[in-house]
């Protein structure tokens, strides 16, 4: 058997001293879309930020392990140059640094050697016209007054530039209209491959009828409280989460394959 | 004061010889002193009492030596930047530059005046007690560019003043890198009506570093403008004050007045103190302040991080950017590369935490 692109065990995290994240386990597979669902405050985007090593979110007990090596010792950066990437649900702006000199700082630090300057304009306008962002988008300034929707596009243009090995899109389907969504589903689809695992963090079914996940997992209050396949989204949204608010246990043990 | 001068250089440059035909002046002030005694005599210390430092500006009365100065006549535009610079050759002592500049009605220019030390490195204990003066006439239009890169020795008492006559229009950016501690007066006399002025400035220091910035927008005439924005990031035990008075007389009604003061620390040892004070007599006028002290911000850190970025070259590229605003709007570009680069070697070079003293 190989070794897990991503395997979390029993994970327990804080932030600013309350745990929100009780007891999560995980196991996402090279070449894998997982996709998580749960109500507002369920813990998802801590267990993004927690994924990425945000310093504010405290690991208390458990491990994640990312290609059979556990990331506790590993910062934010050291994880992304690894092949870790988190489009967030709310990008941070930057006032002042402009896109392309964002994306090529990035693409340097994450291919080092590789990373070919003079090769940087081409990608990145190829990469911006797949995904029918504007060429004036290269000289604005990260994420400051980008729309909804232009934030969204904006991160999975640096996920294409950047090509991770194991993705996590945390909401990044919230806020487009079709045309966007339909986009962006493109985008992903255009990167799945043998080697790419996707952790997709989504509170809509529909985006998941364009990007065919393997799992689906439901957060509850910062547990994994069932997992299943494609149907289980549609029974989701069909009927809520209000029949699985009341399951205080979580099943002892969730493996998906 | 018995004061022993170390050599001081000034360079100036005219990109073209039309412009000297257009009787564009541009000179080191004895020179000028020798060539056209009238006018100097007809402007010199003649922008009115500064009210900031007054003990340095008596100072620099008394001891003025060496400077530049620059005369634009009526109805000249001049498209090219003018360059100059005055540099500090070496030894220790007290120097005492002015710079003049006069630009006639209708006319317009770009200044780029820079200060350094040669041998950055010097150690030289070295007092500037400077002073800039400027005339704007009617309709003149001035971008007055001032780069500051003295060596670490170097103690800075400076101050600026400039009178905006009737629609006149006066851009400055002052850049504040070098010197250990730098006290900076800059005084914008509004006295024409519908004359506007743009003053932006950025001050970058390290190791033990210590600025004291004074500014007045003083509006004295009908319908005026000024907007004012000066942004300063300290590391190690940096410290910078900031002092901003905007007064708007009784005469000028219809005035707008903008003053923003933006501190990034990034040490804890940092520090950053912003005073506005605002004198408004006037009642049918526009007048906002703002002051920002703080930290880079975690989240923007932790954004560039989850893209590869090392936190230095994380924190390199929040500062680049908070500079971005001022520095994009210096209007040559070999300069503002040459300025951003400077202040990228200044903010990853480490400091022992010394006080030569
Ligand atoms: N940085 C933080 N500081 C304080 N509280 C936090 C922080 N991050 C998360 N929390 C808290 O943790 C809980 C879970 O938040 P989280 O953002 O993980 O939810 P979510 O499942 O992503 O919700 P949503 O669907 O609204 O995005 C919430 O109660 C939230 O307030
Ligand atoms: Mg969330």
């Amino acid at each position: 058997m190989s070794v897990p692109l991503l395997e979390i065990k029993d994970l327990h995290v804080q932030v600013e001293g309350k745990e929100i994240l009780k007891g999560i386990s995980l196991r996402v597979e090279k070449g894998q879309v997982h996709a998580l669902m749960g109500p507002n405050g369920s813990g998802k985007s801590t267990l993004s930020n927690t994924l990425m090593g945000h310093p504010k979110y405290q690991v208390t007990q458990g491990q994640i392990l990312y290609r059979g090596e556990n990331l506790a010792g590993l910062k934010t950066d050291a994880r992304a140059r690894a092949g870790i990437f988190l489009a967030f649900q709310y990008p941070t702006s930057i006032p002042g640094v402009s896109v392309a000199n964002f994306l090529r700082t990035a693409m340097k630090a994450r291919f080092g050697e590789a990373f070919q300057p003079k090769e940087f304009r081409k990608t990145f306008k190829a990469a911006m016209a797949e995904l029918g962002i504007d060429e004036g988008f290269a000289t604005r300034y990260v994420n400051d007054g980008f729309s909804g929707g232009e934030k969204k596009r904006h991160e999975i243009l640096q996920m294409k530039l950047l090509k991770p090995e194991l993705a996590i899109l945390d909401e990044t389907d919230s806020g487009l209209d079709i045309d966007a969504l339909r986009t962006v589903a493109e985008g992903i689809n255009h990167l799945r491959g043998p080697e790419l695992g996707i952790l997709l963090i989504t509170h809509y079914q529909r985006i998941l009828n364009y990007v065919q996940p393997e799992a689906v997992h439901v957060l509850i209050n910062g547990q994994i409280i069932r997992s299943g396949g494609k149907d289980l989204a549609h029974e989701l949204e069909a009927k809520g989460y209000a029949p699985y608010e009341v399951l205080k246990e979580p099943p002892k043990e969730i493996v998906s394959k | 004061m018995d004061s022993v001068s170390p050599p001081l250089l000034v360079k100036w440059e005219i990109p073209s010889p039309e412009i000297i035909q257009a009787g564009v002046i541009l000179t080191d002030l004895d020179s000028a002193l020798r060539q056209f005694p009238q006018m100097i005599e007809e402007y010199l210390f003649q922008t009115g009492t500064p009210e900031g430092f007054p003990k340095f500006v008596a100072l620099h009365q008394a001891l003025w030596k060496q400077g530049l100065f620059c005369y634009v006549p009526d109805g000249v535009r001049v498209e090219l930047p003018l360059r100059a610079s005055t540099q500090i050759v070496s030894g220790a002592g007290a120097v005492f530059p002015h710079t003049l500049i006069v630009v006639g009605q209708g006319a317009e220019v770009t200044l780029i005046d820079e200060r350094y030390s040669q041998g950055n490195g010097s150690s030289d204990a070295v007092v500037s007690d400077e002073m800039v003066e400027i005339f704007l006439k009617p309709g003149a239009n001035l971008r007055y560019v001032h780069p500051q890169q003295w060596a670490p020795s170097v103690t800075e008492l400076f101050t600026q003043r400039v009178l905006l006559d009737r629609d006149a229009q006066f851009f400055n950016v002052m850049v504040t890198l070098g010197g250990r501690l730098t006290k900076g007066n800059v005084e914008t006399v509004l006295s024409g009506t519908g004359c506007r002025s743009e003053l932006l400035g950025i001050l970058f220091g390290s190791g033990s570093q210590h600025f004291d910035f004074h500014t007045l927008q003083d509006h004295q005439a009908k319908a005026t403008f000024s907007d004012l924005l000066y942004k300063s990031a300290l590391k190690d035990t940096a410290k910078a004050i900031y002092t901003g008075l905007i007064r708007i007389r009784k005469e000028a009604q219809k005035s707008d007045a903008y003053q923003a003061n933006r501190n990034l620390l990034l040490s804890q040892g940092a520090q950053a103190d912003s005073i506005p004070i605002l004198e408004i007599e006037a009642d049918d006028v526009r007048c906002t302040h703002g002051v920002a002290v703080g930290p880079i911000d975690p989240e923007q850190e932790f954004y560039l991080m989850s893209r590869g970025l090392p936190s230095t070259e994380a924190q390199r590229l929040i500062v680049e950017g908070f500079f971005e605003q001022v520095f994009k709007r210096i209007p040559l570009d070999s300069l503002r590369e040459q300025l951003m680069a400077e202040v990228t070697n200044r903010l990853s070079s480490v400091h022992p935490s010394t006080s030569s003293g």
